[in-house]
């Protein structure tokens, strides 16, 4: 719906009510017509006057830059009749060894932020209700996140497209280097095809022996021929990728399915967190999902260990990317969240249920505080119930909130009965210490990670629309050059 | 009836005849509104043209400028405003 920008208050001259006590009708609605047109005159004019301000103001920026170039055009002129063509001396390798002109590229940013509106729009803005004050709310979050963010985000497409952004760069990134091993081995070992005949033949025979046996020897696979390309690997991996990028090859292991999903619930919060989420908020339209989301649609309770798991391992590799998603522009957990979760934990027996795990789910995504881990219910592993819920770090994003298997303990006896069914669990026990452990130190790089790159801020909005503008330049050596020097920056 | 009317249709008139001058007055208001729309939307066009010449005659110049200092090693990065 179009605004318009200036609205001259009194809309309708006449239409005014008289008081009944008045004699002569006439004569009172043509005064109060006269009132209103002279009204009408004084926004007029304030208008007016807003209108030859804008203009004026930006004729006096186009002056300044005219005199500006009229000052260079001069010193130009006397520069250019001081030039002496037997003096200069142009040689050939100066033409070729020095760097080609480059001129400064002053693109337009932050066109259309609220800062830019014009100032009779503002002023309309501001007649009207502010959002309501939920930042009041922001200090009983756990997750540390801003509660009217939830609500209304402006930020949240920008933060969107940024996330994608530099989820490509390192992407692409990694496509390049693997192309370049690629490119190396081939160049170092030229009997590169008898193998890859091997290798099919060896895999028929693995499978011949029973699919059981395939997980470690795709280990081998991979290490051996994940270079040459995942023809060996290909067959074996089954991973859901909902990356539409080669991340198959990545040396994460699909097999991990085998183990309970324990350690899966330890891998790196954001992707686990994004993982989770697309599982569980299919309905969020966020397109940073669409990396992860066509993997798991909001899954049945036993699916979601196995569904994640397959993903996560792609998500492993690169962990920095996901936790600016994370921590920023928190879309992902706008109202569905709540909804959400009371929906699906309703099946589950108790009602206490669906609070907890509202809060648990967008909690663990910042993984900046831990997340109340009693308040998680994990239903997806149900023989190892007691693991994925003590995990001070991520939680499993694969349980998430259809935990019917768990829903049996209210969340404050959570935190006791997390320590009984851990003292049967001592088979996992370890796993558990040393992932956690593994973990809060991946949880401090990634804070780091965030730091700096929110100290990048977004002042570099630029800089990512130059880095997309690398990706697209597929000469490798040249990009992966330009590349290094926009990372060293 | 002239004269039992008078009253009645001397308000009338007089309510017809101010009728009309607010009318006028009115019209008046509407015809600066609309001037001013106008005259703000050919200024900005014409704004938007000499920023577009502006910004090609700056181009050129830094070509230039580049030139005749003999292309010091100038390697810019893109700025963003």
């Amino acid at each position: 719906m179009p605004l318009v920008t200036r609205n001259i208050e009194p809309r309708y001259v006449c239409r005014q009510t008289i008081p009944n006590t008045i004699r002569s009708e006439l004569e009172c609605v043509t005064n109060i017509s006269l009132a209103n047109i002279i009204r009408q005159l004084g926004s007029l004019s304030k208008y007016a006057e807003d209108v030859f301000g804008e203009l004026f103001v930006q004729a006096g920026v186009f002056a300044v830059r005219v005199n500006t170039l009229g000052e260079r055009v001069d010193r130009l002129q006397v520069k250019v009749t001081q030039l002496d063509p037997k003096e200069e001396e142009v040689s050939l390798q100066a033409i070729t060894q020095k760097k080609a002109f480059h001129s400064n590229l002053t693109q337009d940013q932050q066109l259309f932020c609220r800062p830019s509106l014009p100032l009779p729009v503002q002023e309309t803005y501001l007649t009207c209700n502010p959002p309501p004050p939920l930042n009041n709310l922001s200090q009983y979050r756990d997750d540390g996140k801003d509660a009217l963010k939830f609500y209304t985000d402006p930020s949240y497409f920008f933060d969107l497209w940024k996330e994608k952004m530099l989820q490509d760069t390192k992407d692409i990134m990694k496509e390049r280097r693997k192309h370049r091993k690629e490119k190396k081995d081939n160049q170092n070992m030229r009997t590169l095809n008898p193998r890859k005949i091997k290798t099919r033949k060896d895999e028929w025979e693995r499978l011949k022996m029973g699919e059981e046996f395939v997980v470690p020897k795709n280990d081998m696979g991979e290490s051996l021929e994940g270079l040459n390309g995942s023809i060996g690997s290909g067959e074996g991996c089954y991973s859901p990728d909902g990356l539409d990028q080669s991340t198959g090859s990545y040396a994460f292991d699909p097999g991990s399915p085998l183990p309970p999903p324990a350690p899966d619930d330890f891998l790196p919060p954001p992707p686990p967190d994004m993982a989770y989420h697309d599982g569980q908020y299919g309905a969020s339209t966020q397109k940073r999902t669409s990396v992860l989301s066509p993997t798991h649609p909001p899954p049945a309770p036993p699916m979601p260990s196995t569904a994640p798991i397959g993903t996560r391992p792609n998500l492993a590799p690169p962990p920095a990317p996901p936790p600016p998603p994370p921590s920023p522009g928190f879309g992902i957990p706008p109202p569905p969240p709540s909804g959400f979760d009371s929906s699906p934990p309703t099946p589950p027996s108790s009602s206490a249920y669906p609070s907890p795990p509202a809060p648990p789910p967008p909690s663990y995504q910042a993984s900046i505080s831990p997340p109340p881990p009693p308040s998680l219910p994990q239903g997806g592993g149900a023989p190892p119930p007691p693991p994925p819920p003590p995990p001070p770090g991520p939680p499993p994003p694969t349980s998430g909130p259809p935990p019917p298997s768990f829903s049996i303990e209210a969340p404050p006896p959570l935190k006791s009965t997390q320590a009984q069914p851990e003292a049967p669990a001592d088979a996992h026990s370890d796993l558990l210490s040393a992932i956690r452990q593994g973990f809060n130190l991946r949880k401090v790089e990634e804070q780091k990670e965030q730091e700096k790159k929110d100290n990048y801020g977004n002042d570099v909005a630029a800089i990512l629309s130059r880095r997309i503008a690398v990706e697209c330049s597929d000469s490798e050596d040249d990009s992966s050059e330009l590349g290094d020097d926009d990372w060293s920056e | 009836m002239s004269i039992q009317d008078d009253p009645v249709q001397r308000e009338i008139h007089q309510d017809w005849a101010n009728r009309e001058y607010i009318e006028v007055i009115t019209s008046s208001i509407k015809k600066i509104a609309d001037f001013l729309n106008s005259f703000d939307m050919s200024c900005r066009s014409r704004l938007a043209t000499l920023n577009e010449k502006l910004t090609a005659l700056e181009r050129r110049i830094e070509y230039i400028e580049a030139r005749v200092s003999g292309f010091e090693g100038i390697h810019r990065k893109v700025l963003f405003t």
